[in-house]
């Protein structure tokens, strides 16, 4: 038989056999429920084999228009995540001010520092916010566990603030929560030493106390835990200091809070 | 004389097959068929199309005078017909151009007989287990139905084959 025709014949049979093998089937299809749902499931199962496949074929070759949108998508990702991190930072802020339970009297503010002094004894702090976020000077500068510093002077997008690593820095502090209140300095011995000046010497500070930001100022919130003293000490034989040991050490501090007390210029107008 | 003969013998033994389906019910894993060895003594001379639609004709028939399901029996006889011509020329290819005759068991000897009806058994069995469990039945109880039917089929098969063409 010549080749030609063996194929033909080929085609023919396997064409034939198709369409009985339909028949067949057709007539299984109508004449029983089961095998109708059977017949169907595989009906559909083939179709969206061969759709599938078609929409495959039409992805591969659409790759590249794929691509330049993928591109265009990737960059306005990076710059929704940038967005989204700044964010974050800000409202891990704010969750840290929350959990600190600070008063209402004050306006609180997130910032970062952007630069920090800690080699002289008049050591200075720039954070990122300025005036056109609300910063005035006189605004303290915390973190939920410690005093960083105070505002002095304020830029549209940043502020100049001294240290608690500064001399000419002083707060009020309480130790324990029910103690005295006495003046809190840096006196050079440390980032994470400060001291208690003018206590009276009748009195017995015990290693261990929490000190804490006394609320008696027009700058500081009250109820700040700032450190653990570490005993009395006394000068010269007529003034006793106590040391220290600040909870948060003031050179790691990244993130902090500018806490501003709208009252404060009422309060000063009227201490005058 | 011979092919009268075997075409009554032929259409006897599908009444036989009708009978078979309507009465016997021997199990849900066990089916008795005899129609892959009827496919498998049809003449030689006819092609693979004649075949398949002799197949689909007493497929079809059984199942129109039978209980079952119309076009389950036609659909797993169909490649039994498209196989058979294929299968014998596999099988007896040597034998068959000196002979020029018809298969019968005795001269083609058992074990090539056997093993050519339980490859076309096993075809037929294969699409009817599948088509009739339509997906309610899991691997394993499709497997034994299959194994089990043909293991019964087989030996009725070549029963079957000496009735047909005796010599």
């Amino acid at each position: 038989m010549p080749k030609g025709r063996t194929v033909w014949t080929g085609i023919a049979t396997a064409a034939i056999f198709i369409l009985l093998e339909i028949a067949a089937l057709s007539m299984l299809h109508s004449s029983s429920a089961l095998q109708n749902i059977w017949l169907n499931r595989f009906s559909h199962n083939v179709m969206a084999l061969t759709w599938g496949g078609v929409e495959k074929v039409k992805n591969y070759f659409g790759l590249r228009e794929q691509n330049d949108i993928l591109a265009g998508r990737n960059y306005e990702l990076f710059k929704e995540l940038q967005h989204y991190k700044e964010l974050e930072r800000t409202l891990t802020a704010m969750a840290k001010l929350d959990s600190a339970n600070l008063p209402p009297r004050f306006n609180y503010i997130p910032a970062e520092i952007t630069a920090m002094g800690t080699n002289s004894r008049h050591n200075y702090i720039i954070i990122d916010k300025g005036s056109n976020d609300g910063i005035v000077p006189g605004s303290a500068i915390i973190t939920p566990n410690s005093v960083v510093g105070m505002v002095y002077a304020v830029d549209k997008r940043y502020s100049y603030g001294l240290s608690l690593m500064n001399e000419r820095v002083n707060v009020s502090a309480r130790i324990g929560r029910e103690g005295i209140v006495v003046p809190m300095r840096w006196d050079g011995g440390g980032t994470n030493k400060v001291v208690l000046g003018d206590i009276p010497l009748h009195l017995d500070i015990p290693a261990g106390d929490t000190v804490w930001t006394s609320g008696k100022s027009k700058v500081f919130p009250p109820d700040i835990p700032l450190g653990v003293t570490e005993g009395l000490r006394v000068i010269d034989g007529a003034v006793g200091i106590v040391d220290v040991k600040l909870f948060v050490d003031l050179t790691s501090t990244r993130y902090v809070i500018v806490a501003e007390n709208p009252d404060r210029e009422t309060i000063e107008n009227l201490s005058r | 004389m011979k092919d009268w003969r075997f075409w009554i013998v032929f259409a006897v033994l599908t009444v036989v097959q009708i009978i078979l389906c309507n009465f016997l019910d021997l199990s849900r894993y066990a089916v008795l068929s005899i129609l892959p060895v009827l496919i498998l003594m049809l003449p030689l001379r006819l092609g693979n199309v004649p075949m398949m639609l002799i197949s689909f004709a007493l497929g079809f028939a059984v199942d129109f005078f039978s209980t079952g399901m119309l076009g389950l029996t036609a659909a797993a006889l169909v490649p039994v017909g498209l196989a058979r011509n294929s299968l014998v020329y596999a099988l007896f290819g040597d034998e068959l151009g000196p002979r020029e005759g018809e298969l019968t068991l005795t001269w083609f000897g058992v074990p090539k007989f056997a093993l050519a009806t339980l490859i076309l058994c096993s075809i037929y069995f294969l699409v009817y287990v599948v088509a009739d469990a339509a997906g309610t039945y899991g691997f394993w109880a499709g497997a034994l139905r299959f194994l089990i039917s043909t293991a019964l089929s087989t030996p009725v098969c070549l029963g079957i084959a000496r009735i047909l063409r005796p010599e």
